[in-house]
């Protein structure tokens, strides 16, 4: 009796001890690079800094002060917005259907098509940037050409503040799409061929078994794509950065790119942590509130 | 110069990192060795460290510089630290907050070289400088570039680099015009141009201060440099006259059609606008004298003769003079640290960077070197040469010249202005609070 307690002590200590040993690497790792950084940036944003220099002035909450009525801020967060509801708007439908097409058709054709739809995500940001800087050229570029062919002028969208933006956000969703395919096809993977040939003997038609059967199954997959797409969005910088900087003037300037501009081109690197933090706070509030809202809808 | 630095620093990092990694790992050591040997050969000699930001040959040029005064007065001991450009400020400044200061430094001019001075931690060099008068070596506005309260702090020795318009010879033959000598004539050009077509002006303007380089001109042409000056030292203002004169004209031009299509969002790092003056689609570019050598890589202008190249226009109804050019005539200023033990050894080091050996090798180089009597072997380059020798100073570029985060502001509120979508009024008094800002610090 006594001995078959302590063995079952002894098993409980030993679990525990294997599993700070597991999880210590992880957790070390997340404390150093993530943990760590977030509170110093926390901290930093109380202070009037630029970067370099020895003297650190403390200015308590002046920073975020001034960040609650920085117009740029949330001119960029507005921004951030708009790129991440059109980013689900347009990238989770069409990911969805480029799944269900590649699911339903498995001959040599439907082979060929992944693999080009999903080259757009093995190239790296700086060469999409690069390349549709040089293809939305407004003399040299293939937007002009069709112009032209069609009779019409030089089109200029990188340089017009109305519509910089919403083209960057088309060539984001170029990008991300395939992304988003490859995610639901896995989605597809984990429903059983025999529902499908249930379905089929029950004498449903495709359409029928897509909107009846596999978008509900696919329901977990869908949630976890929007919020990851969402996070991603509201932090997103390298496209933005790369082919307008923000501008012209700030019109596609985003809270990353704000932060980056402040902290590496005017060197106020207080207030850029002011400016990380902000974010921080704002994309987590965000995300809890959406994921509560998913799960919510399930009960 | 850090203009052309902007480069994609995402795209450059990557590469550089493993680059600058091998350069900065090898070269530290290299000079502590002969640090090391120096001392243990020659028992008390005086100790020099000259810090610079050369690459490749250049920076084998200064080495040698270092070699061949070391060679001269053995009683020195020179070590040469080849830092990296990108990050030399903030070495500098945590070396001056170490106490570890190199004798011989240089910096861009302009507010961190007057900052430096205030704080007293530069040398004042006039009395070497007038020696000899060997200051009459340099071209006048150089050496003015170096001065501050009256006194020489530096001596100019890398790149001279001055903007003026680029142009396309066979384009201006082809509409039967001649260079422009005042603003009216520029804009009368401009017009024959727009009628027949074709951009007078190529400008990439998401990197922003190439166009910041009209604003910077118009307001010189208009006012000099003084209105300038005394809006970044805090004495006057932004909303001067001047500065709106310069908005309006842009605004003015921007809404002729003067500038080709779409400039705002187009990058000069990448080109855009160049390749547009290279196929006659836009006559003219404002831009820097490193101009010459993009021309060279990467079109045949120099080969077929067709790159031509004049002065920015005068403004006749100016009182100011009109002679003055935009740029940095030599952006690597040398100077001496107070804390130098032996001030004249240290400028007798600086006097080699220049010396007729290193002058050549940096000619052979295809570099511009602020000396009077320094003749290139190419024509566009000695007509810009001819330019600044007439000049009756330089206005440094804006955005090296102001604390960088007010830098910033007006890259950005010049930008707006191009694109129509802030007025110079608006764009003006928002420059005035960021300094207001910063100086209220």
């Amino acid at each position: 009796m006594n001995n078959a307690k302590s063995m079952v002590a002894r098993n409980k200590r030993e679990i525990a001890t294997a599993a700070a040993v597991f999880l210590a690497p992880a957790l070390i790792v997340i404390a150093v690079f993530i943990i760590y950084p977030i509170i110093q940036s926390f901290i930093t944003s109380t202070y009037d800094w630029n970067g370099y220099s020895a003297g650190k002035a403390f200015v308590g909450l002046k920073n975020w002060a001034a960040l609650m009525k920085d117009k740029e801020f949330w001119h960029a967060f507005k921004n951030n917005i708009l790129v991440m509801v059109l980013s689900i708007v347009l990238q989770m439908p069409i990911g969805l259907a480029l799944a269900t097409y590649l699911n339903n058709r498995k001959g040599r054709g439907s082979q060929v098509c992944k693999v080009i739809w999903f080259l757009p995500m093995l190239m790296s940001s700086v060469a999409i940037g690069y390349l549709f800087r040089y293809a939305l050229d407004p003399s040299t570029g293939f937007v002009t050409a069709i112009s032209k062919m069609l009779g019409g002028g030089k089109v200029d969208l990188l340089g017009n503040p109305s519509y910089v933006l919403i083209t960057v956000i088309f060539i984001i969703a170029w990008q991300f799409t395939p992304f988003y395919m490859v995610y639901y096809m896995a989605g597809y993977g984990g429903i059983s061929g025999d529902i499908h040939e249930a379905a089929m003997i029950d004498g449903a038609t495709e359409n029928q078994y897509f909107w009846n059967i596999a978008l509900p199954l696919l329901k977990p997959s869908i949630k976890s794509a929007i919020v990851l797409s969402m996070v991603g969005s509201l932090k997103y910088f390298d496209l933005v950065y790369v082919m307008t900087g923000g501008g012209p003037g700030n019109s596609s300037e985003l809270m990353a790119t704000y932060m980056y501009s402040q902290a590496f081109e005017s060197y106020r690197m207080g207030y850029a942590s002011a400016v990380a933090s902000g974010m921080f706070i704002l994309i987590s509030i965000i995300a809890i509130v959406t994921m509560r809202l998913l799960n919510g809808k399930e009960d | 110069m850090t203009k052309k630095k902007v480069l994609p620093v995402i795209l450059a990092a990557a590469m550089a990192l493993s680059m600058t990694a091998c350069g900065s790992s090898s070269k530290p050591a290299e000079s502590a060795d002969a640090k090391a040997e120096g001392a243990a050969a020659s028992g008390d000699k005086i100790d020099l460290t000259l810090w610079h930001i050369q690459t490749g040959a250049t920076a084998e040029i200064v080495q040698q510089s270092a070699e061949r005064f070391m060679a001269d007065n053995p009683q020195y001991n020179v070590t040469v630290v080849q830092k990296q450009n990108d990050s030399y400020k903030t070495d500098l400044s945590l070396a001056i907050n170490a106490g570890t200061m190199p004798d011989v430094f240089l910096t861009w001019g302009g507010q961190t070289l007057y900052d430096y001075i205030d704080e007293g931690l530069v040398c004042d060099l006039t009395e070497y400088m007038n020696a000899d008068n060997y200051k009459d070596n340099y071209l006048d506005a150089a050496v003015e570039q170096c001065t501050y309260n009256d006194s020489i702090y530096a001596v100019p020795i890398e790149n001279v680099s001055v903007a003026g318009f680029f142009y396309n010879k066979e384009v201006f033959e082809q509409y039967n015009l001649e260079e422009p000598k005042t603003i009216a004539e520029l804009e009368k050009v401009c017009d024959t141009l727009v009628e027949n077509g074709i951009s007078p002006f190529a400008l990439a303007n998401a990197t922003k201060w190439t166009g910041s380089m009209y604003y910077q001109y118009l307001a010189t042409r208009f006012g000099g440099l003084e209105p300038f000056a005394a809006a970044a030292a805090g004495d006057g203002s932004f909303e001067d006259e001047a500065f709106v004169y310069a908005g309006e004209k842009i605004q003015e031009w921007v809404e002729k059609g003067y500038f080709c299509e779409g400039f705002n969002g187009m990058d000069d790092d990448s080109g855009q606008a160049r390749m547009l003056f290279f196929n006659g689609d836009a006559a003219m570019d404002l831009m820097g004298s490193w101009f010459v050598s993009n021309v060279a890589d990467e079109s045949t202008m120099l080969e077929d003769d067709t790159l031509g190249f004049f002065p920015f226009p005068e403004l006749e109804t100016s009182d100011a003079n009109q002679t003055y050019t935009l740029g940095t005539l030599g952006d690597n200023l040398y100077s001496v640290s107070a804390k130098c033990a032996d001030t004249e050894g240290a400028f007798k080091l600086i006097t080699y960077l220049l010396d007729d050996e290193a002058v050549a090798a940096r000619k052979a180089q295809g570099k511009i070197i602020p000396l009077k009597d320094f003749e290139a072997d190419n024509d566009v380059v000695n007509e810009i040469l001819d330019t600044l020798g007439g000049a009756a100073g330089v206005q440094l570029w804006y955005d090296q010249y102001l604390p960088s985060e007010v830098a910033e502001v007006h890259k950005s509120t010049s930008q707006e202005i191009f694109g129509l979508t802030k007025t110079p009024q608006d764009a003006n008094a928002e420059m005035q609070k960021a300094i207001d800002t910063y100086l209220g610090k």
